[in-house]
């Protein structure tokens, strides 16, 4: 049977990809509840 | 252990663990006898579905310690176990898709281990729904989520069992099967270190969502 690398890469790069765009979700979101309170916490000194 | 440092911890292993893991199946592994070097997509394949089957495992024990407790700690588990199966199984399906086309001539069948595990992505795709549309209501949420989270969980041996139970173009369980074990030991080597790998990466993200949970309530 031939090599087949092409299939090989892009199985791995699908699972790259899925998890990494998890990762950056799970950055985004954790950045955002973090900066919440601050602005929270400027709305009502301004 | 402080969560940030146990985070970082956890992070650190797994991203080691995936190097290890890609120098095993590209470096260490042989190339396989018949199907060639396509077969390295198992060292992808096999370690999601692993991943998957923990990661509903744990909604099961989260479901079920919410259920039984009302701590809100075991929903943020549950919850974020449940993001990370439909992760994993949605890797399982692609990956094993793009290993079918070039081995069985088609990218999917409907056979009876590929249904089963596409109605498990839906279940848990449709759990992390539920828990978005109830996002307002925790207390709702954790117990509906609970329901279905452990209703979820009964799909996992009719996957593992599928290849068992109706005739199937899927190959039966050749390592939680209960014969030994016929892979090559170089295979199952790498094989092993990228289950490790996986299952790290697991506990690193279930930690950091878990974390954003808690983060979640607070706010």
């Amino acid at each position: 049977m031939p090599d087949n690398w092409a299939y090989v890469m892009a199985a791995y790069a699908v699972a790259a990809l899925a998890v990494g765009a998890y990762w950056r979700h799970l950055a985004a979101r954790a950045r955002a509840l973090r900066e919440r309170p601050a602005q929270t916490r400027r709305r009502r000194t301004a | 252990m402080k969560p940030d440092r146990l985070t970082t911890l956890l992070g650190g292993l797994a991203a080691l663990g995936l190097v290890v893991g890609l120098a095993a199946a590209f470096g260490y592994a042989p190339r396989e006898a018949v199907q060639g070097n396509v077969q390295r997509i198992m060292y992808v394949h096999v370690p999601a579905v692993l991943t998957a089957y923990l990661a509903i495992l744990m909604v099961l024990v989260g479901s079920v310690g919410y259920l039984v407790t009302r701590r809100a700690g075991w929903d943020h588990v549950a919850g974020a176990a449940g993001e990370l199966g439909v992760l994993f199984t949605a890797i399982t399906i692609a990956s094993g898709s793009i290993w079918g086309r070039p081995t069985w001539g088609t990218w999917w069948t409907w056979d009876a281990r590929l249904t089963s595990t596409a109605v498990l992505l839906l279940v848990y795709a449709g759990y992390v729904l539920l828990r978005g549309v109830l996002a307002d209501e925790p207390d709702r949420r954790a117990r509906f989520s609970a329901v279905v989270g452990i209703l979820g969980a009964v799909n996992v041996p009719i996957v593992h069992f599928s290849v068992k139970w109706w005739r199937a173009l899927h190959q039966p369980s050749t390592i939680l099967g209960p014969e030994p074990s016929p892979i090559a030991p170089p295979i199952a080597m790498a094989l092993l270190v990228n289950w490790i790998a996986f299952t790290l990466l697991f506990a690193y993200l279930l930690t950091r969502r878990v974390e954003i949970a808690r983060l979640e309530d607070a706010v």
